[in-house]
Order: structure tokens, then C-alpha cells, then sequence
């Protein structure tokens, strides 16, 4: 499943990113990358805010559709 | 004396400007929004014989940069060669932090880590082993706490002795795959291995040995970069931070779940803005007063007494009492309010809810048409719109940043405040009412520019949203009290200097030709009556409403330190007896009264600051209460509140996105300001039959 399908609550492994937009380099960075753990805080509009290692990163939906997690 | 280039690098919201603060004490900003120190911020320190310049960097993920804050952070490392580099790591997110530290090391400067917000690491049950850390990347490791400034004092020695022993990280090694590589695009000595990358990467003639390799390890060269930085980072990791399992709750977890609530976040957040501005109003309501009160009734007569005593000419005293006393003397009176709605503001920002409005937000603005983080630099609007529009330069499409340097403008800050509260008062039973309307009425003109804009000119998509949300952090009251004293410093600067010459200048106006008994006869009175007639439709027909306007293009504020000048200069001096002892005796009982009075208005539930008071002794507010109906104040206000009249932001303006921006700009706002003002002032006609 993609990380837009996962629950409040829920956590996740990524398995992987996909998309050619230039900010994934940057949600790498922060953070989001394969083999980490993730777990879905809260969904407030067209955004997610997901809590990775001691951090807080809020991401809209579409990017997170093509986040794939388990 | 030497001198020692540092620059301060770290991710966003790791404490750097905190940390800059405490070595430098210099009075800088600092905030939990990513990416509030967009403009590149100083601090000059002398150690021992070395004059230390630190450089504080926006804050940085990568060395890969997308938005405009990151490609200032990238090439200041790249070309301005700074002699140290002091890397923020913030602790309990040091696996990420540890990403750009690798990307930092490729470059080969002088590199000291400094291990932030330890007291938080400890917390989450976080330990670094700072010596081994030390030891694999042949760098020194010092630890602070941003927050107290704990540990910051062991910067400065450690700065001087890496600068004088040039002692260079050791050489970072990726894979041996990899080494080779970069060792097979070296062409001198002493290239760095930042080079050899970018070198290998980029590139024209090595396009074919980019092909090949992409065959050989099946993915793109930037990828296997990538890649080995990652793996690198992780690896350090690993060696040199353990973590013990605890269950502490956090309490950062526990304040989100009520403040970014999904039905209740919003409400809070209306509810918290108008707490804000209650408390402004309120609280320094008193001190407005006790400050008028100790300009006029004790500073004033003691200067014109030492003036008279000093035996100096009559026109000396007119230029006190009217200028600097009319004029100056009741700007600032306002410097309370202004004090604090800055402290409020900075404790929003600096606590980490700020970052939150924009994700809270984003439901609504998205809806708008505008990206939630829009709004982080509408609300420092209303604190000043110059650094707000400055705050733009962390949104990532050059569309977003247009939109919201429109709309900024047309929120109100404490100058339009300051105007608003003197007619407002004068002229109205419920003068809340009408600020709160004139306030509103600005964020609906600052939403319909932008809609209409987004309609025409920039059309586009809405860019994703991509941002970190810091802990809740209590700041300290040292730090709020630091940075709210930057902006009264500030105020008070352009007191003693711009509106001081706005002051004296429209005084010598009225006063020239020499010995001109009516000032309607000055030069002041014929260009006020010259332009008068435009403001017509706005029911201003009197000349010295209109030549205040003139001046005010500097500050709005200047309007009311004009109109003091020029009132003043019509109002008879009364001579009252004046007692040194007796007077000082008064102030200080007045000022304990206005302490008093301000915590009992914090606690009260309905604003009271504007509960109106019979101030009919009053000289000025009685003869603008002469020449101004309630109508045409209105249409002023309006007028005032649209119209761009205020130099900063004009030249903010122009240096950020253009001339033509801004002229255009200033145009539009001085058009909608008057047509609204036309338009107010017929529909206030209507309501109060004038």
C-alpha cells in the first residue's frame, strides 16, 4: 500500500519513493527514506503529519501517494 | 587583530540563531519557523586577540538546495569559504542531522560539531559518544543547550585553537568503488572531494563515463552519491549513539493532539488570535496613558523650563512644545502597545506553534487558493510588513511568493494600529468595532487581491506541502524580552530621527514665511489647500488633514506626529505652575497605578481598552474632533489602512521583486485606498446622517 492509505495511528516501514518532483530530494533528507520506520499522526486536510525517529514532518497528500510502505 | 570567518550550518529548527544569540549577544531574531532566518545574519564577537564574524546560514536538509533560503546557505559554503564551519546538529534527530554533516565534510573546511538541545536528547533517552564521534571524523564535539545557553562558552576557545592549528577533519571515505572513481577524475592535488563530486556529476565530457557506470551499478551516478552519503550517515550513527527505551510521554504529543485537533485546531487557533490582540490592547492601555502623561505634564515642562532658564529665544520654546513635544512626544506613546504585540507575536513564534498555523491552515487556505505556509508571513504582517516580507523567501515557488507579497500590505501592523486607536476613540462609541472592521477589511482586500491575481496573472497550481514541525519549546523570557527590544529599539530610532525630521519640517513649514500669524497662510497651508480638493470625496476637505498625508509616506505613524505639529501651533499655551518634586512624586505613583491597572484588564473577559473616556481637556483631540465628521475619519482610516504609505515596505518591496512590482503596487493600494475611502465615507453618511 502507499503511505496516503495508512491510518492515524499506524505505523509503517517505507519501502520505497517514487515521482520525479525535485522536494523529494528534500523529504529524503528530512528524513523519509527506504527501510525507516513512520507513523501516521494525524491527517488535517490535504496533508499528513507523520512522526519520523524524534520528528514531525507534515507532507500533502499526493506526495504521500507515492510513498510506498508496508 | 585576526579576523576568523564562521559559519553557522544546520538543519532547520536546530537552535543556531538561539546559539548565535548567546555568543554574540547581539539582539538577532530568532524563531521556530523553518526557515525564519532567510537573510543572512551576523554576529561579531572579540576572543582573545581574534576578531570572530559567525555567519548564520539558513537553515539547510541537504546541500542539495530547491527553495531560495537553501541556494543562499549552498553558496555561501561554496564561494565565500568561510575559515570554520560551526555544524548544529540537533540532538535527538541526529541520524538526519548527520546527512548534511557528511555533505559539510566533503567540502574539507575547519569543521567544529556542536551537539544542540542535549538537555532534549537526555530526555528521549538519547546518549552520543561525543569522543568516539570525535574520533572517527577527526573533528572536535562540544555540547549545548540552545534554550539556557548552557555549554556555549566552550565555543569561543575551541573556534580560536581549530582556526590557529588549521586542523582538517580526516578524509571522508565513501566505498571503495566510489574512491576510485573520484580519484579517476582528479586532475590536481588539492581538489576536495566536494569538487571531485561535483565534478563527476556534472561535467560535460565525462558524460560517457556517467553512461557506463549507470550500467555497471544499474542506477544514475547522482543516485550512488546519494546513496553512499546515506549509508555513510547511518554507519556514524550507529557507532556513536545509543538509545535507551523509555516511556517518558512527550508532551509535544499530547499539545498537538488538542491544538492541531481536525475540528477543534481551527476554532483554538481564532480563539488564540483574539486573546492575542485583546491582551495587546489591554495591557498597555495603562502604560499608553501613564507615557502621555509623563511626556506632557512632566518631561515637556521641565525642558521648557530649562529653556526659559536658559534665556533662549521664543521660537525655541514653539519648536519644543509643538514639534518635538506635539509631534514626537505622542508617537511615542504608543511604544507600549507596540511592545506588546511584539512579545505576543515573538512567543507564538518562538513556542512552535507558529509552524503550525500554516499546517492547520492549509485546509482553508488551500481552499483559496494559497499554500498553507502563506500564512506564517500574513501573520508576522501584522506584526511589521517589512519582515514579513522578507519571511516569503521560504516559500518554495516564485508564484506563492508573489501572491503573499501582495496580500502583506494589506495587513495591519502596529503603525496603522497606532492611528486607527487615536480616531477611532476620538470619533466612535465603539471604537473596538471599528478597528476590528478595519482589520478584517484589510485581510478581505488582501484575499481578493490575490484571488483576482491568481485569476490573471499567476495561474498555477498550488506547490505540495513539505514541512517540519519543531517541538513546543518554552523560549526563555530573556530571549522574548531580547528580541521585542530589537523592534522598540527600532521605533524608537525612527522617532529620534525620521519623525523627528518629518516633525521639524512640517513645523518650519507652518512657520515660513517668518512671522506668518494664521498658519493657513504658511507654506504648509497652501500645499495642504492645493491638494485638498482630491481628498474631497473622502469628506477630508481640511488642509491640514491633507498636508499630514504628505510626510506620512515615510511611516503612517508620521500622520498623527504631523497633525500634532500642525494642531499645535494653532492651541493657545495655557501657563500652569510647575513643581520638580511635586511632579516626579506623581509619575512614579501614576506608573504603579498603570501596573496595576494592566493586570487587572488581562484578566477581564471583555476588552475594555477602548471603554471610552471623557478626554475633553485634551487640546488636540478636540480640534481634530472639529474638522472631522465620524464619516470622513472613517473614510481616513480606510484610506490610511489600504494606501501603502510607508516607505519600508515600498523599498522591501522593490529590492524583493522589482521596481515595476512595486510601483504598480504602491499605485494600486493608493487607488483602492481612496476608492474605498470615497466609498466608506458615503456609507458612514448614511449610517450617522451626517
Amino acid at each position: 500500500m502507499n503511505l496516503e492509505e495508512v491510518k492515524p495511528g499506524q505505523e509503517v516501514t517505507i519501502l520505497g519513493l517514487s515521482g520525479k518532483e525535485e522536494v523529494l530530494e528534500k523529504v529524503k533528507a528530512m528524513g523519509l527514506r527506504r527501510g525507516r520506520r513512520v507513523s501516521l499522526l494525524q491527517r488535517v486536510g490535504r496533508n499528513l503529519l507523520l512522526k519520523v525517529d524524534n520528528s514531525r514532518i507534515v507532507i500533502s497528500r499526493d506526495l504521500a501517494k507515492g510513498i510506498e510502505v508496508q | 587583530m585576526k579576523s576568523i570567518k564562521v559559519a553557522l550550518a544546520g538543519n532547520p529548527n536546530v537552535g543556531k540563531t538561539s546559539l548565535l544569540n548567546h555568543i554574540a549577544g547581539t539582539s538577532l531574531k530568532v524563531g521556530n519557523w523553518p526557515g525564519v532566518t532567510v537573510e543572512k545574519r551576523e554576529g561579531k564577537v572579540k576572543f582573545w586577540d581574534y576578531e570572530i564574524n559567525l555567519v548564520d546560514l539558513p537553515g539547510i536538509y541537504t546541500l542539495e538546495p530547491i527553495s531560495e533560503d537553501e541556494w543562499i546557505a549552498y553558496n555561501y559554503i561554496r564561494q565565500e569559504k568561510p575559515d570554520l564551519i560551526l555544524n548544529i546538529i540537533e540532538t535527538p534527530n541526529m541520524e538526519r542531522d548527520l546527512l548534511l554533516t557528511v555533505e559539510l565534510l566533503e567540502h574539507e573546511v575547519p569543521l567544529i560539531i556542536v551537539l544542540n538541545m542535549i538537555d532534549e536528547a537526555q530526555k528521549l533517552g538519547i546518549e552520543v559518544n561525543d569522543r568516539w564521534l570525535s574520533e572517527l571524523l577527526g573533528v572536535r564535539v562540544l555540547k549545548t543547550n540552545g534554550r539556557t545557553g548552557e555549554g556555549v562558552k566552550a565555543l569561543l576557545p575551541n573556534i580560536v585553537e581549530v582556526f590557529n592549528s588549521k586542523e582538517k577533519p580526516k578524509s571522508l571515505r565513501y566505498s571503495k568503488e566510489l574512491e576510485e572513481l573520484l580519484e579517476k577524475v582528479r586532475e590536481k592535488g588539492d581538489e576536495t572531494k566536494a569538487e571531485l563530486i561535483r565534478k563527476l556529476l556534472y561535467r560535460e565530457d565525462l558524460k560517457e563515463l556517467r553512461e557506463n557506470l549507470k550500467r555497471v551499478f544499474g542506477k544514475e551516478v547522482h543516485e550512488l552519491i546519494k546513496d553512499e552519503r546515506y549509508a555513510k550517515a547511518h554507519g556514524l550513527y550507529k557507532e556513536v549513539v545509543s538509545k535507551k527505551p523509555l516511556t517518558a510521554r512527550d508532551i509535544t504529543d499530547s499539545l498537538d493532539k488538542v491544538l492541531l485537533h481536525p475540528t477543534f485546531g481551527i476554532p483554538i487557533f481564532f480563539l488564540l488570535m483574539f486573546l492575542l490582540f485583546k491582551l495587546s490592547f489591554d495591557f498597555s492601555k495603562p502604560f499608553m496613558d501613564w507615557v502621555d502623561g509623563f511626556i506632557n505634564d512632566f518631561v515637556a515642562p521641565l525642558v521648557s523650563l530649562l529653556i526659559s532658564s536658559l534665556g533662549a529665544g521664543d521660537w525655541v520654546q514653539r519648536l519644543f512644545s509643538e514639534a518635538v513635544v506635539g509631534g514626537v512626544g505622542f508617537v511615542l506613546t504608543f511604544v507600549p502597545l507596540i511592545a506588546v504585540i511584539y512579545f505576543l507575536l515573538a512567543l507564538m513564534e518562538f513556542s512552535g506553534y507558529l509552524p503550525r498555523v500554516a499546517f492547520l491552515m492549509d485546509r482553508l487556505m488551500h481552499r483559496l487558493g494559497l499554500h498553507g505556509k502563506s500564512l506564517v508571513p500574513l501573520l508576522l504582517g501584522f506584526g511589521c510588513n517589512v519582515p514579513a516580507i522578507v519571511a516569503t523567501r521560504a516559500l518554495e515557488t516564485k508564484r506563492d511568493k508573489l501572491l503573499v507579497i501582495a496580500m502583506i500590505p494589506f495587513m495591519s501592523c502596529p503603525a496603522r494600529l497606532v492611528v486607527f486607536s487615536f480616531f477611532a476613540v476620538l470619533f466612535f462609541k465603539n471604537p473596538a468595532i471599528i478597528i476590528f472592521f478595519l482589520y478584517l477589511l484589510g485581510i478581505l482586500i488582501a484575499f481578493l487581491t490575490a484571488f483576482s491575481l491568481r485569476k490573471t496573472i499567476f495561474r498555477g497550481n498550488i506547490y505540495h506541502f513539505v514541512m517540519e514541525l519543531p517541538p513546543y519549546r518554552l523560549p526563555t523570557l530573556r530571549l522574548l524580552f531580547k528580541v521585542v527590544w530589537v523592534y522598540v529599539r527600532d521605533f524608537l530610532y525612527r522617532a529620534g530621527t525620521l519623525i523627528f525630521a518629518a516633525s521639524v519640517f512640517i513645523w518650519l513649514l507652518l512657520n515660513i514665511p517668518p512671522g506668518v500669524k494664521n498658519p493657513s497662510e504658511s507654506i504648509a497651508g497652501y500645499v495642504g489647500k492645493a491638494i485638498a480638493p482630491l481628498f474631497k470625496p473622502l469628506g477630508l476637505e481640511d488642509w491640514r488633514i491633507a498636508t499630514s498625508l504628505i510626510p506620512a509616506f515615510l511611516a503612517r505613524e508620521i500622520v498623527l506626529s504631523s497633525m500634532g505639529t500642525i494642531y499645535s501651533a494653532e492651541v493657545d499655551k495655557e501657563e500652569k505652575e510647575f513643581s520638580f518634586s511635586e511632579a516626579l512624586r506623581e509619575q512614579v505613583y501614576g506608573l504603579g497605578k498603570a501596573l496595576k491597572d494592566a493586570v487587572l484588564n488581562t484578566f477581564k473577559p471583555v476588552p475594555s481598552a477602548f471603554e471610552v473616556e471623557e478626554e475633553g481637556t485634551d487640546s488636540l483631540r478636540a480640534l481634530v474632533s472639529q474638522s472631522l465628521s465620524p464619516a470622513s475619519a472613517l473614510a481616513f482610516m480606510v484610506f490610511l489602512l489600504l494606501y501603502t504609505s510607508c516607505l519600508g515596505t515600498v523599498a522591501i518591496m522593490w529590492k524583493e521583486v522589482g521596481r515595476r512590482f512595486a510601483i504598480v503596487f504602491l499605485a494600486y493600494s493608493l487607488l483602492l485606498g481612496w476608492l474605498l475611502g470615497t466609498l466608506a465615507y458615503r456609507i458612514g453618511g448614511v449610517l450617522w446622517n451626517t
